[in-house]
């Protein structure tokens, strides 16, 4: 991360000038600037099974402590500060999403096929399948199937911040699935009651929360009422109560 | 089988820590035949109970898990020992007993000798 001496200059001046000032805009500035470091490192965390932009958030948000940290009168590069304090940020990252596992590529790649395994399955049989049956279908171990699902988890935890997943945002095409719409819709404000945050889910979580909690549907109705997967409900499932659990914690 | 096929699982009241806690759970539910629906139910089952011991950031301390299988249900009861005191009675969100409700057969939460304390039955419905 080099950078033309001028340019260092500068960038020193406004480090004395924040550590002083502490001044919103001098902090953006600074942030910005030292962007490059944080795409730099994050891209070093690639490959692990998280999406390259929510790593780029995660090491800013390092970055960003880097900055509020850093004492110029030390006279160490802002670089060298910073380093260790974002790569902490993405490690912790990691280990708090449920990666500190490293899950194994051959369970990964099960984890992908799992979905449409278990679809197949379900159609065949007529009701969902057991593990062990799943594990067959697969040519896999039980274990593996578990592990599998498990990933699944991991990696929807580590994705809740993110954007939606491609194609989970069209909740208005899923709400026009349902052909009793408003009575759904109706009973789903009186569970708001129960809690607030469920007003706050996109519509389609609400829908899959009402359908399996309230409804008592199984995953595996609900997969076939909306014409959406049952690993897709179960990642939305999880992803609701994730996110329930998650605010519920902040008020 | 009964409490002769016993599982103990201790571990630390940390989040990153539940899935083995899941695991388990789901490979004994796997070997009573549970189906994939099942196993999913049980799972978030686990979560829900755990969280609701540990909170959202985990205590310093320790989640004790046991489980058994009876008849055709797979029983699971957690004891969390906190370093940080009992804390006041566990209490479940009226959110989160719809939700147990509606995976498992039976659930509690109580307040036992040594901290909160959590029990769950969940059947295998065999088709």
């Amino acid at each position: 991360m080099s950078m033309p001496e001028d340019e260092r200059d500068e960038l020193r001046r406004k480090f004395e000038q924040y550590s002083r000032s502490r001044d919103s805009e001098l902090r953006d500035q600074l942030v910005t600037a030292h962007l490059g470091l944080a795409e730099y490192l994050a891209r070093r965390f690639a490959n692990r099974g998280e999406p390259l932009d929510d790593l780029i958030q995660v090491a800013s948000v390092g970055l960003l402590k880097a900055v509020d940290r850093f004492d110029p009168d030390r006279g160490l590069e802002f670089s060298t500060y910073a380093t260790p304090t974002i790569v902490g940020e993405l490690k912790r990252h990691f280990r708090d999403k449920g990666w500190a596992v490293r899950v194994p590529r051959r369970v990964q790649e099960l984890h992908l096929r799992l979905g449409k395994v278990v679809s197949s399955l379900s159609q065949d049989l007529g009701r969902s399948p057991t593990i062990g049956e799943i594990a067959e279908r697969a040519g896999a171990s039980e274990e593996e199937v578990l592990e599998a699902m498990e990933a699944g988890r991991a990696y929807r935890f580590a994705s809740l911040d993110a954007p939606g997943v491609a194609g989970d945002d069209d909740n208005q095409s899923l709400a026009s699935q349902l052909g009793e719409d408003d009575a759904l819709l109706q009973s789903i404000e009186h569970r708001v009651a129960l809690s607030p945050l469920i007003a706050e889910l996109p519509r389609r979580e609400q829908i899959i929360l009402h359908l399996r909690f309230f409804e008592g549907l199984t995953q595996s109705e609900i997969a076939g009422r909306l014409g959406i997967s049952q690993m897709h409900v179960s990642r939305l499932l999880a992803r609701s109560l994730a996110k329930l659990r998650g605010s519920a914690d902040e008020d | 089988m009964g409490k002769d096929s016993e599982v103990r699982l201790s571990i630390p009241a940390s989040p990153e820590f539940l899935r083995l806690a899941r695991l388990a759970a789901a490979g004994l539910a796997s070997r009573m035949g549970f189906t994939y629906d099942e196993v999913e139910d049980l799972r978030i089952a686990i979560d829900e109970l755990c969280f609701s011991l540990v909170g959202n950031a985990g205590r310093p301390g320790t989640i004790v898990l046991r489980y058994w299988m009876e008849d055709d249900a797979l029983v699971v009861e957690g004891v969390g020992q906190f370093e940080d005191g009992m804390g006041t009675s566990p209490v479940l969100s009226p959110l989160s007993q719809q939700i147990l409700q509606a995976v498992v057969d039976e659930h509690e939460l109580t307040i036992g000798p040594d901290g909160p304390e959590f029990r769950l039955l969940k059947r295998h419905d065999a088709a």
